[in-house]
């Protein structure tokens, strides 16, 4: 018996990882960027180098001037983004679940959900002042949609099959819902909350560009108003590296919460 | 063939020696605000002033200082005619020049363009100084703005600095006046046609004049640094600029009234949709023949710096360029 050799015609279809090229493609531009603002063809007012930004933000961390301002940012996205996600996933629960809330907040979600909320602001400034309310009202409203429509959408597509089963196993109504429903809306819960918060970070600069004295978004829009450009890439990079680490964490999250899902 | 190359070679001979007359003149792109500020360049627009001396100024409108002096820096206009901010000094420290050139209006004596406005239940309840406003909110347009400027300067008339109060920026003078309006903010650094407004409907009332409390050079005339690398047109455009200084400066400030003095305000209301009343108390004062203010520009730079919001200390020579004004002048002599 002669064994031949079988070619693996799916071998161009498995993704490798390459992390080295990740990390050098990375670099690369970063060098090229830095070479482009040594050699003076640009002025540095339009394209400060990334050694620039750097040590401006060295400087400005240790100064406090940065972890003030991050820390401020932190509290109005942790605040608005935690009491939009709780509302989001509790209302959406309630219109999966009961007929009634369906019947009254589906036309209501529908209703509210394509209005921008950049442009509520301008209101919710006229109602809750110029202070911390309407920054993290402006948040929690962002977070709150993608939410309630996630959840519900999830509970609504839990298998009915799993849901007989329970029942049929003597499992109470509130049984049901957190061990058979809230259960299969996770991943969609999930990707309502990475969605809120690309949106959370959006709002809060919008947010506090408007009347706000320290933040994130107060920090860019001031060195624009000053044409600091340099101090403006590091409210950028910071911005960047808030939902990097938002994102970390989310995953970080979903894989503890969900072990019988598969890598992503 | 060789024919056909000596033909073409005439045809585009003949194109370049064009008469003259015939070519457009060289155009300047006027950027600037809509405002009664402004109004000496509407005058050198619609009398033709620039024209004369063969520049053809096309008017930009922006809607606040700031852009201005970004768009000197980018190349989209050649010339700005605005207030003096720390960005405009941050944009030379960024390593990309713009040219203060001329007088374009001041704070002075029974001049003023801005004002400290304070909240009137404040004012009734004894608040008339800077004094009494220590640890207050007060309501700016932008850091770094010409306004922010002057609450920093009334502030150090009286032995106090910005860290004294807490400086709010509201990004415009319409949100200033409803911040004061509803009591969010302890004053307001503002300017007409708002401060009128507010006083009339009791909203607030002012306590400091600037012009009458400091005088300083609030706004000029720049070029980009492409225009003034094009000397000619540079000192052309300067010329037609003069003119409509002295022209300017002979109606509204030696005069203050008669024909000339009337038609420049109905110009202005054509021009700024604002109504004459207005018009005739917004007025700036400026130098007759352009000049700036000697050493002013200097203090602005020396100021911002030593408060932390321009990063390099430059001196007048950096961003200060009167050579156009000066050969304009000379050459203007017989125009007097």
């Amino acid at each position: 018996m002669t064994r031949l050799p079988v070619p693996d015609r799916t071998r161009a279809l498995t993704r490798r990882r390459h992390p080295v090229a990740r990390v050098l493609g990375l670099l690369a531009l970063v060098l090229a960027w830095e070479v482009l603002t040594r050699t003076g063809w640009v002025p540095p007012l339009f394209l400060p180098s990334p050694l620039g930004v750097l040590a401006s933000g060295a400087e400005m961390l240790a100064s406090g001037e940065l972890a003030v301002h991050i820390a401020t940012s932190l509290r109005r996205i942790v605040l608005g983004f935690g009491l939009g996600a709780l509302g989001g996933v509790s209302v959406g629960l309630a219109v999966g679940v009961f007929s009634l809330a369906e019947a009254i907040g589906n036309p209501l979600i529908a209703a509210t959900f394509p209005i921008p909320k950049i442009a509520l602001l301008p209101l919710l400034i006229l109602w809750l002042g110029i202070g911390e309310a309407s920054k993290v009202a402006v948040i929690m409203l962002g977070v709150f949609f993608p939410m309630a429509i996630n959840t519900y959408t999830g509970v609504r597509h839990a298998d009915p099959l799993l849901i007989r089963a329970a029942v049929s196993f003597g499992a109470g109504r509130w049984s049901v819902i957190r061990k058979v429903m809230l259960p299969s809306a996770l991943p969609m819960i999930f990707a309502g909350l990475k969605l809120g918060a690309g949106t959370s970070l959006l709002l809060l600069v919008a947010a506090e560009m408007i009347a706000a004295n320290s933040g994130i978004g107060f920090l860019i829009l001031n060195a624009q108003n000053l044409m600091e450009t340099t101090r403006l890439m590091v409210g950028i990079v910071v911005l960047s590296l808030l939902g990097l680490a938002s994102h970390w964490l989310l995953v970080r999250a979903e894989r503890a919460a969900l072990p019988w899902r598969p890598e992503v | 063939m060789r024919r056909l190359v000596a033909a073409l070679a005439l045809v585009s001979l003949a194109l370049a020696a064009a008469p003259g007359g015939a070519q457009p003149l060289p155009k300047v792109k006027l950027g600037v605000l809509k405002l009664t500020a402004s109004a000496v360049l509407f005058l050198g627009v619609e009398k033709g002033y620039f024209k004369e001396f063969g520049v053809d100024p096309e008017l930009v409108y922006f809607q606040a200082a700031q852009p201005i002096a970004v768009a000197l820096a980018s190349g989209d206009i050649d010339v700005g005619a605005t207030g003096l901010t720390a960005g405009l000094y941050n944009i030379v420290t960024g390593g990309v020049h713009i040219w203060i050139v001329a007088d374009k209006g001041r704070e002075w004596p029974d001049y003023n363009l801005s004002a400290l406005v304070v909240r009137t239940d404040l004012y009734d309840g004894g608040v008339r100084s800077l004094r009494d406003l220590r640890g207050k909110k007060v309501g700016v347009t932008q850091i770094g703005s010409t306004f922010h400027y002057n609450v920093g300067r009334y502030l150090e008339k009286e032995g106090m600095t910005l860290a004294d109060v807490e400086i709010v920026p509201l990004q415009g003078l319409p949100a200033l006046n409803d911040a004061l309006t509803a009591r969010r903010v302890d004053a307001v650094a503002t300017a007409e046609p708002f401060v009128s407004r507010l006083e009339s409907s009791g909203a607030g009332r002012v306590i400091v004049n600037t012009g009458d409390t400091f005088p300083w050079q609030i706004a000029t005339v720049m070029y980009s640094d492409k225009l003034a690398k094009n000397r000619a047109l540079a000192v052309a455009f300067m010329r037609g600029y003069v003119k409509a200084s002295r022209t300017y400066y002979d109606a509204v400030i030696a005069r203050k009234s008669g024909p000339a003095y009337d038609e420049l305000v109905a110009l202005t209301a054509r021009y700024t949709g604002a109504a004459p009343e207005l018009i005739r108390k917004g007025f700036p004062y400026q130098d007759r023949d352009g000049r700036l203010m000697p050493g002013d520009v200097g203090r602005q730079l020396a100021w911002w710096h030593q408060q932390g919001f321009v990063k390099a200390r430059l001196t007048e020579k950096d961003v200060v360029d009167e050579s156009f004004l000066r050969e304009a002048l000379t050459l203007s002599l017989g125009f007097r």
